[in-house]
């Protein structure tokens, strides 16, 4: 169901509902299969170290890709993604502890043009930005 | 032999068009479940949005084994990262990936290379552009 089904408006500066995902090393070696990205850093403490990492990181695009839920999840299978960016500003360092790091995702409306909507996202791990200047561009269809 | 690696001079260097790659069902859902995304929220048959990587990755592999560039996937970090649509992409679509590389500034021992991917399907209409920051370091850490 969309906001727009609603028959509610999405208005400027509306946050959507936030999203928390936790991240593990299975996260991460699910992600390199299904995404063919096999860098090392993201499943070798080794090849991260001699990168200069803490440890192994999380792939950009798991988060990125994760973090487009806060939009589709909320917009629903009607919607239609135009266009999508963001900048990695910090690494995600995914602890082998059983734990892993959580990803919290933020959105909000930053501009409106009829059924179009753009929607700043940006995702927190620990306290400290990791993904910035996202930007959704999604057209949420007409209603009826 | 000495390697003259990637520099500004690579810039708006194109490699040919990836492999065909047909999307299945299988790898759609596969790619779905690796993002938690929920079956019940997405589009049937329809990839999600960033299903474009799993495409531009067999043309990141082109430049990646370019001998001229000395570039390695494992020496380097994703920055930044785009997308456009121009439709979205199907299940039973053949599409094919083109790399170029737009622009390359070195700064010590790292390198900021952007690329773009122009993604284009069986009758070579465009279906979406992937554009890239990546940071590659060339010099090991102590």
């Amino acid at each position: 169901m969309t906001i727009i089904d609603a028959g509610v408006l999405p208005a400027l500066g509306h946050a959507l509902p936030p999203l928390a995902v936790r991240l593990t090393r299975e996260t991460l070696v699910r992600y390199a299969g299904a995404g063919g990205d096999f860098n090392p850093i993201h499943y070798s403490d080794h090849a991260a170290a001699s990168l200069g990492l803490p440890g192994v990181i999380a792939h950009g695009m798991l988060t990125m890709g994760t973090a487009l839920r806060v939009v589709t999840g909320w917009a629903g299978p009607g919607a239609v993604v135009l266009s999508y960016s963001a900048r990695f500003t910090r690494p995600v360092i995914v602890p082998d502890d059983g734990i892993g790091s959580l990803l919290e995702v933020t959105g909000v409306i930053s501009d409106v043009e009829g059924s179009v909507l753009t929607v700043s996202v940006e995702v927190f791990c620990s306290g400290e930005k990791v993904l910035g200047a996202g930007r959704v561009v999604v057209d949420l269809g007409r209603p009826g | 032999m000495e390697f003259v690696p990637i520099s500004a001079e690579h810039a708006r260097r194109a490699y040919p068009p990836s492999a065909p790659y047909e999307v299945t069902q299988a790898k759609v859902a596969e790619f779905e479940a690796a993002l938690g995304l929920d079956p019940s929220e997405m589009v049937p048959r329809q990839a999600p949005p960033t299903f474009g990587v799993v495409i531009t990755h067999a043309a990141w592999s082109l430049m990646f084994s370019d001998p001229e560039l000395d570039v390695s996937l494992s020496r380097t970090i994703h920055g930044d990262q785009r997308f456009t649509y121009q439709r979205p992409l199907h299940v039973g679509d053949v599409v094919t990936a083109t790399l170029e590389i737009q622009n390359v500034k070195v700064r010590g021992s790292t390198e900021r290379i952007n690329v773009a991917v122009a993604v284009r399907d069986q009758v070579d209409a465009p279906v979406l552009t992937v554009e890239a920051t990546l940071f590659h370091t060339r010099e090991g850490v102590e």
